[in-house]
């Protein structure tokens, strides 16, 4: 784990500042177009990259940057100067609570689905699944949003949801119900995005598990029995066929936590999507290297949360 | 208050989805017609009420030297106060924290005089020890403020007389030092002076002297401001500013008319379709006014075929400007024909920018020695077909279309171009180390413009601004002179010969200067447009119209 942990941040360290641009750059061109080019600035601009830790060769500031990170500091981002855990801790709730509703949801949906296409296959209700499933899975999402919010939040039509944030005005002096509420009412159209598309390729995957189980001798051997139908499909049929959906989840967590820029641009959601995408386009390094640590670590989690998880649906693989 | 040190910032050319449609009849009025100014002084100036705007991303932070984006500068200018401040109108200096001001024989010694009754928003006066320490800061190296340092070079240093004078000592004298000196804002020692600057936490919570104090703000949703009730000048008369970030232009319309947000910036096409209905305009007032930028194209002169400026002229000319206004723009814009603002008295009025015309450009090319020799439809010269690339921000549609326009013009003349889009700091790295044949951008402008940083010689360099190489001797005297030039009649004079010159030489093919658009709630009086910006502090509610307590 570590190696591969160390990898990945040798990469992602060079890979960040080999980017054309440089967040001395960035800070002088947000103002003062392309820098000045005479003797003076030129002073200015080393000054900055001293305060900035850039001086030094790469190799050095990756070992003070590793070294840091033991004590779990992060640095501080170029942007605001402000600890780079702090503003990963303010936007990692939001798009955590975000994409746990919208992943619980597609598993909700997507595991029934898949287990009724599958025990009723060829019949005209599972090709109109398939359809429908298909044409959900290929609505663009930015797409989709645009017309949600053109329908549902006041536009000319309906006025439900809110089209844009994560609270209404005021939700600081909310209990703790309302807030849960005014939250959840804020999440209507962010989750339906993010859900529609991911429960449509769950249900496709639950539904040819689900086939390759029932072909199984097992099974004709448990209907044979004489078990009932229900008995079959639900106690015997479904835990093996939830293996492949499992290793899904596994890379599911650091999507989790990845957010999604353009769920987020469209609904102005405070999230881990767009706090990357400015770091990245910034050439904010500390923040960009804290948000890489943090997804490779809950990567490493996801895989071991779904080695578990193959443990508890299937007897066979065991911990020794 | 009003911070706009800023010479001239890049600009990825607005970014708008575009369509062609008939433009529809509209009944509302225009903000610069008299029956709108009439409106605007209509009713009994009353006290109250709030004003919701939305910002369109959010601010870095509200450290006021730290902090170099757009949003928290348009947040800072409420919450601090600086030594001078300019009519919006006329440009003029009016006095802010300093009750006068006096500027020595040579130019070097600036010696301002401060009020006695401001105070810092947590009851502390302002005094001149204030001043000074705003002005150590933000020159000190370590605190994170290169865009301002540029400016403060010249300072050689800053002396307290007593306890209200404070004295400038310039190295050199120059016309814009009034403007840098008169415009920084003024932070409180005893706040700002303890801990790293760069970190403190009155970075998220400012501490100033201005009309407004700020309340509290939700990362990532909106920031609060309130009216500072002991602010030493004129209150304004709304009680309350709310920021509204959202990201998304179409949701932010929505919740604009849902009567949910006050004000909004606006959009070319959101201006054209969705907020051109009955509808609409009676909730709403539409704000047009030039905005201080323009969009060029700029023409690498270090390669051989953009070395003649007559191919630079026949280049312009092939660029239908007036129809792509009329087309992508929806006539909200202005052709521009050189480098100051429109609307400002250095912009040489007398100049017509260079029409579109495909067969003057034609005879101007064969001039300059590029003619279809081979016959095969290309031009050349010397053996070398005319050919290049030209340099666009991704994530720009407007300049996409543009450019594929123009693709379209120079290839009936024999001319490729190639188009090359590219994420911005890779553009930003291309088109400082010069590594371009020609690209598309904008500068944003302030007053008071000075065009050494643009267009002197010295500027010519790796990361110099001047990256297309423009070297011209006369403009070169005129830019050196013009800054020594302290009076203004006279510079404009300068100036509007620099314009010719540029006109002539075209080492950019000068664009557009798009149209500021915006839409305001009905209720609100006292709206006048200014060439930079709206000022919200003139804005009221009169009584029987207000809708927050």
């Amino acid at each position: 784990m570590i190696p591969t942990f160390l990898g990945i941040s040798v990469l992602t360290f060079l890979l960040i500042q080999m980017a054309p641009g440089s967040p001395v750059y960035t800070r002088l061109a947000g103002i003062d177009g392309l820098g000045v080019g005479d003797h003076d600035s030129a002073a200015i601009i080393e000054q900055t990259m001293a305060l900035y830790g850039l001086d030094k060769p790469i190799h050095v500031q990756y070992w003070e940057w590793l070294k840091r990170l033991v004590f779990l500091d992060f640095g501080d981002s170029f942007k605001d100067h402000r600890p780079v855990l702090t503003r990963i801790g303010e936007a990692l709730p939001v798009t955590l609570q975000l994409n746990l509703i919208s992943i619980f949801l597609a598993y909700l949906i997507a595991i029934p689905l898949g287990v009724f296409s599958a025990t009723h296959p060829r019949t005209w209700t599972d090709s109109s699944i398939t359809l429908l499933l298909f044409i959900l899975y290929s609505l663009p999402s930015f797409w989709v949003a645009m017309l949600l919010i053109f329908y549902f939040s006041g536009g000319d039509y309906f006025n439900w949801f809110p089209a844009h944030g994560i609270s209404s005005l005021g939700a600081r002096d909310m209990t703790l119900w309302q807030w849960t509420i005014d939250r959840a009412w804020h999440f209507v159209l962010p989750v339906i995005c993010l859900t529609y598309a991911s429960f449509a390729a769950l249900s496709r995957y639950m539904r040819s598990g689900m086939i390759e189980v029932i072909k199984q001798d097992y099974i004709r051997m448990a209907r044979a029995y004489g078990f009932s139908e229900r008995v079959v499909i639900f106690r015997y049929a479904l835990r093996n066929s939830l293996i492949p959906i499992i290793t899904l989840i596994g890379t599911l967590l650091p999507a989790l936590i990845g957010g999604s820029v353009i769920i987020e641009q469209i609904f102005t959601v405070p999230g881990m999507g767009r706090l990357m995408f400015e770091a990245i386009l910034g050439r904010d390094y500390p923040m960009v290297m804290g948000g890489v640590v943090i997804s490779a670590f809950l990567t490493l989690i996801g895989l071991l949360i779904s080695d578990i998880l193959y443990a508890f649906v299937d007897p066979r693989i065991q911990h020794r | 208050m009003m911070r706009i040190l800023v010479w001239l910032l890049p600009l990825a050319i607005v970014v708008a989805g575009c369509g062609r449609s008939p433009a529809p009849t509209s009944t509302a009025l225009d903000s610069s017609s008299p029956e709108f100014a009439a409106l605007m002084q209509e009713g009994e100036r009353a006290e109250g009420d709030w004003v919701i705007a939305n910002l369109p991303a959010e601010m870095s932070s509200l450290n006021p030297f730290t902090s170099s984006d757009a949003y928290s500068t348009l947040v800072l200018n409420e919450v601090f106060d600086s030594l001078l401040k300019l009519h919006p109108e006329t440009m003029e200096f009016l006095p802010e924290l300093a009750t006068d001001w006096e500027i020595s024989e040579d130019h070097l010694t600036y010696r301002f005089t401060l009020r006695p009754d401001a105070v810092f928003h947590d009851g502390v006066p302002v005094t001149a020890a204030d001043v000074k320490f705003s002005f150590d800061t933000a020159m000190d190296p370590t605190v994170d403020a290169p865009h301002l340092r540029n400016y403060l070079q010249d300072i050689e240093s800053v002396e307290l007389v007593d306890d209200s004078t404070v004295e400038f000592t310039m190295t050199k004298p120059y016309f814009r030092h009034l403007l840098v000196l008169g415009l920084i804002d003024i932070i409180p020692a005893h706040i700002y002076g303890e801990g790293n600057f760069n970190q403190h936490p009155n970075n998220r919570r400012p501490i100033g002297s201005g009309p407004y104090k700020f309340s509290s703000w939700e990362t990532g949703q909106q920031l609060e401001l309130i009216r500072n009730e002991d602010y030493w000048g004129e209150r304004p008369a709304l009680e309350r500013r709310i920021y509204r970030i959202i990201t998304n232009p179409d949701a932010a319309l929505q919740v604009l008319q849902q009567g949910n947000m006050d004000y909004m910036p606006l959009l070319p096409e959101q201006w054209q379709r969705r907020a051109s209905n009955p509808q609409f305009e009676a909730q709403f007032h539409k704000l047009k006014y030039a905005r201080a930028s323009y969009s060029y194209i700029g023409w690498n002169m270090r390669r051989p075929q953009f070395e003649d400026k007559r191919v630079r002229q026949a280049l312009t000319m092939l660029l239908d400007r007036e129809s792509i206004r009329e087309e992508i723009y929806y006539g909200l814009a202005t052709v521009t024909s050189g480098s100051f603002f429109v609307e400002e008295p250095e912009y040489n009025p007398n100049i017509q920018p260079w029409p579109y015309d495909p067969e003057r450009a034609r005879e101007l090319l064969a001039e300059a020695g590029w003619t279809d020799s081979t016959g095969n439809g290309r031009l050349d010269k010397d053996g070398v077909e005319f050919e290049f690339e030209l340099m666009i921000t991704n994530d720009n549609p407007m300049g996409e279309q543009i450019a594929t326009l123009f693709q379209e013009s120079l290839q009936t003349v024999g001319i490729r171009m190639r188009i090359r889009q590219l994420e911005w700091q890779a553009f930003l790295q291309d088109v400082k180390s010069h590594n371009y044949d020609s690209s598309m951008l904008g500068w944003s402008l302030a007053p008071y413009p000075d065009p050494y940083q643009l267009w002197h010689s010295s500027q010519a360099v790796v990361n110099g601004s001047n990256s297309v190489g423009f070297i011209h001797e006369e403009a070169d005297q005129i830019i050196e002179a013009g800054r020594l030039e302290f009076d203004q009649e006279k510079r404009i004079a300068m100036y509007h010969r620099f314009h010719e010159i540029l006109h002539e030489e075209q080492p950019y093919t000068f664009m557009f200067s798009p149209m500021a658009l915006a839409a305001v709630d009905k209720r609100f009086r006292g709206i006048k447009t200014y060439p930079f910006g709206l000022q919200l502090s003139e804005w009221w509610v009169p009584a029987d119209l207000h809708r927050y307590p």
